[in-house]
């Protein structure tokens, strides 16, 4: 690559990073993504492609209201096949302290203003055949669905592009040029480019890179573990959220589902970081055969582990640094494949104008502006020895 | 869960050798072997292509019997030899502490019998996992009927229950010869034996007897497999080709079979070498991507060993099973040694009565057969051939990089997109074209389209085979039923303690 320029560079070609490099090219800006490894080959391509109205994260709520707008017709917009399904999303409870926690969100839910509705095991079966005789009850948000991660990914990978976008994968940040408080251009593996404003949505290289730039930006990566089991007749169109797992039937059949336990790590800058299964997964079958009995005897065709990232208060961050003033810190705390799209529009805003139209208050790294340097340490979130 | 000294997986030529070795020097050895596998997975075509060609009267009971005899000889040797053997068990997983994966308290393998799964952590392991049948599709080559050469082989020498009555063989290579030669001792019709290459490339004496007992053989020739109307194989359609590898117009014949037994190559079952982060190297004289290993069949990773195919295949190897059984008492040597049981001067004594010589007779790269193999069926069947049977991807779905069928996508930005418009941005990668086109995400876990996907890729990305990169491989490496898969003695702990989202894994793996 001979030096180049551009207005803005993304750094990460996950969900993210080509989200909002897909709204600024759309907006007419020259725009550069710079991805170490391939589009989608992180967290944002194989997570478990929830997407929902989050109760139980109040600060997420616009977010994922205007996210849920956009899914609408975002298939259309890009011209790529995301296979999302607006059917809703459930939480199932399986225990009384469950049950608890459900009418806790319904609470907040009506407070704000989001569509969900109690519902009892009968209403469950309807909506889930052969979910387990354990539910005791569920709680169902009505705009809520599923997409398919890696799809989704490269949808807005090849729609940044025929929006003039310019895609450098296998090309690695290693530095940045700083004067008077604004990057000037980030340097690569590829060579240098000059650019107005850089957006960092690197998830858990995130932090390593706000390093560079003396930008603290708090977050942890982990290992988390998910499988999939072979193809099954349509059996629900629901995403679904119980006994310590999520999940959804594909459009294929097969049933993906995750979740529970996770393994503090650490990760390079340039280098693909190990993700291996563990015997873990044979926990998440056992979860997921006992919620949903009828398919017991479904066999598993494969499992794999993704790395993500995750904020001291497990939210996320989108927000301009102080200093320099035109780097965008981007990370999601491993809810970045839902509100993507808002995402993108978000970060659009910030580069173009300076504020986003959606409420982000609660997404500020100020909140985090007294945190201890050794927070990691401090809430144990660091990796076994 | 205590440690077992050593663990053999795999009780074929190899991994039996291996275990009598070290049992005999006094090593407590546990030799596993996933025969004989239920019929719901040789339905699957795990852990070999059976192509649904195994009688009605299989049934697991029955096999569990006719493996112990026909086995008796070796097994009966590790048996008297202390070694325990559990037969009808397969290993489904490999697991050890890696960088970002450190909570497990010993590397360890994932067992089952079919009927449930348990962990059981090693202190050496020797894979002995044998090969599969390599797949290459030709027009018809999803109907019933059309299997691989370990498939036949196993179902006639295990099970005895190969339902074919007329076989034509693909591949005048050892393997095929000697395929062919084992069905018209089992009572088949060997109807022809058919090759892409202008030779038969095994050995010509074998060819020879083949011929006398009836068996045509066929060199430059290609074929297409026949719906017989009621969704079963009926007939096999032949064509000669020329330097090119294009049909020739005239010479169609067509031969009445119920069977295709594609006997072309195999490929060493890395999946568990793979799992453990075995250096692998591409060696296509030895099957493709096989485990880096020494002189003692030690691998990249410690306390790993590998003996027999999964090391690397050769066609030789077909006829000289000493190989095979000499890498095998190699590693069992290396592995008592290594846990002690002999000194170093015990283990070369040992060693200097083996003499192996493994070199490949191949006087072609294996690849270049394979690719001749894809070029010329490609040429009579098109690309509407399956790349993948399972997920119903066809060769050309691979080349346009299009989304499944069941999706009903199209859009004039898709029509614009193809893997050539990929390879733009991207060097080759199989994981990424699976995900796209879902070819290799079936139940047969990838074993029939992996190695032509590859191949195809290589071809239309012109770069060499050995530089595209495996399709990685995941745990389960056999497609388990998730209430087999699952630990039916988590504790009470685990289940207390299975946080809702984020909370260690420590605590849950323990």
């Amino acid at each position: 690559m001979p030096k180049e320029s551009a207005d803005v560079v993304v750094i990460g070609g996950g969900v993210s990073g080509l989200s909002s490099a897909f709204f600024l090219a759309k907006a007419g800006k020259d725009v550069v993504v710079v991805e170490k490894g391939t589009v989608g080959s992180e967290a944002s391509g194989r997570n478990g492609g929830m997407i929902s109205e989050r109760t139980d994260e109040p600060a997420l709520i616009p977010l994922a209201v205007e996210s849920l707008k956009l899914w609408a017709t975002l298939d259309d917009e890009l011209g790529y096949p995301t296979e999302f399904i607006h059917q809703g999303r459930i939480q199932i409870a399986v225990s009384e302290e469950e049950m608890g926690d459900l009418y806790a969100e319904r609470d907040e839910a009506l407070r704000q203003a989001i569509s969900v509705e109690l519902l009892d095991p009968s209403q469950i079966q309807d909506l889930i055949p052969g979910i387990s005789e354990r539910t005791l009850g569920g709680l169902f948000f009505a705009n809520g669905g599923h997409a398919n991660p890696q799809r989704s990914v490269q949808a807005f990978a090849w729609a940044f592009q025929d929006s003039g976008g310019r895609l450098y994968q296998n090309t690695a940040v290693t530095g940045f040029e700083v004067l008077n408080d604004k990057i000037t251009s980030v340097e690569t593996t590829a060579g240098r480019i000059a650019t107005e404003f850089v957006v960092a949505a690197a998830g858990p290289q995130t932090a390593l890179l706000a390093d560079m730039v003396s930008v603290q930006v708090p977050v942890a990566p982990a290992r988390v573990e998910i499988l999939a089991t072979a193809p099954v007749p349509p059996m629900f169109d629901i995403a679904l959220v119980g006994n310590g797992l999520y999940g959804r039937q594909a459009a294929r059949g097969n049933l993906l589902f995750g979740g529970g336990a996770h393994e503090w790590t650490d990760v390079d800058l340039t280098a693909e970081p190990n993700k291996p299964n563990t015997p873990l997964i044979r926990n998440i079958a056992r979860r997921l055969a006992e919620m949903l009995p009828g398919v017991a005897d479904v066999p598993v065709l494969r499992s794999w582990a993704g790395i993500v990232e995750q904020a001291p208060d497990y939210m996320p961050i989108i927000d301009v640094a102080k200093s320099p003033g035109n780097y965008v810190v981007v990370t999601a705390s491993a809810h970045g494949f839902g509100i993507s799209p808002a995402t993108g529009k978000v970060v659009s805003e910030l580069v173009l104008c300076g504020e986003s139209s959606i409420d982000i208050s609660g997404l500020g790294l100020d909140r985090f502006a007294d945190i201890a340097p050794d927070w990691r340490e401090e809430l144990g979130w660091v990796p076994a020895p | 869960m205590e440690a077992t000294p050593l663990v053999v997986v795999g009780a074929g030529v190899s991994g039996t050798a291996a275990a009598i070795e070290a049992a005999r020097v006094g090593v407590q050895v546990t030799l596993v072997d996933e025969n004989p596998v239920p019929t719901s997975l040789m339905g699957l075509e795990i852990p070999q292509f059976f192509g649904r060609r195994f009688t009605d009267t299989l049934s697991n009971e029955v096999l569990t019997t006719q493996e112990s005899a026909r086995h008796k000889e070796s097994l009966a040797e590790a048996e008297a030899a202390g070694v325990d053997i559990q037969l009808g068990t397969c290993v489904w997983g490999a697991f050890r502490n890696s960088e970002n994966s450190r909570v497990l308290n010993g590397p360890q393998i994932g067992l089952s019998d079919y009927q449930r799964s348990w962990m059981m952590k090693y202190e050496r392991l020797i894979v002995a996992t044998g090969a599969r049948d390599l797949s290459i599709g030709f027009g018809g080559w999803e109907l019933p009927g059309v299997m691989g050469a370990n498939g036949a082989h196993s179902l006639m020498n295990r099970y005895d229950a190969l339902s074919s009555k007329r076989i034509v063989v693909l591949g005048s290579g050892n393997l095929g010869l000697n395929t062919a030669m084992l069905a018209l001792d089992s009572g088949k019709d060997v109807t022809a034996v058919v090759d892409v290459s202008p030779a038969v490339q095994g050995d010509p004496a074998l060819a020879m007897v083949l011929n006398d007992r009836g068996a045509e053989l066929y060199t430059s020739h290609t074929v297409c497999a026949m719906n017989g109307g009621d969704g079963e194989l009926n007939s096999v359609n032949l064509v000669a080709i020329d330097d090119n590898s294009q049909p020739i117009a005239g010479t169609e014949k067509i031969i009445t079979a119920d069977t295709v037994c594609l006997a072309i190559g195999l490929v060493p079952n890395i999946e568990l070498i793979s799992l453990l982060g075995c250096e692998l190297a591409f060696e296509s004289d030895r099957g493709g991507h096989v485990p880096n290993h020494d002189d003692w069949m030690r691998t990249s990773v410690e306390n790993v060993f590998v003996a027999g195919d999964v090391a690397g295949f050769h066609d030789a190897m077909i006829l000289r099973p000493e190989i095979a059984r000499d890498q095998g008492r190699l590693a069992g040597i290396a592995a008592a040694a290594s846990l002690g049981a002999i000194d170093d001067a015990e283990a070369n004594a040992r060693r200097s009565e083996i003499q192996i010589n493994d070199e490949t007779t191949s006087p072609i790269p294996e690849h270049n057969i394979w690719e001749n193999w894809l070029k010329a069926t490609g040429n009579t069947g098109g690309l509407d051939v399956l790349a993948c049977p399972c997920e119903e991807v066809t060769r050309a779905d691979v080349l346009d990089l299009q989304p499944p069928r069941y999706l009903g996508w199209e859009s004039e930005p898709m029509s614009r997109r193809n893997l050539q418009t990929q390879l733009k941005d991207n060097p080759v990668n199989p994981n990424q074209i699976k995900r796209l086109t879902r070819a290799g995400t079936g139940v047969c876990q990838g074993r029939r389209c992996r190695e032509q996907v590859a191949m195809l890729l290589s071809e239309a990305s012109d770069i060499d085979i050995s530089e595209v990169p495996l399709m990685t491989y995941r745990a389960p490496v056999r497609p388990l039923p998730l209430n087999v898969m699952w630990p039916d003695d988590e504790p009470q702990q685990v289940r207390d303690e299975w946080p809702k989202w984020f909370s260690p894994t420590s605590r849950v793996l323990g």
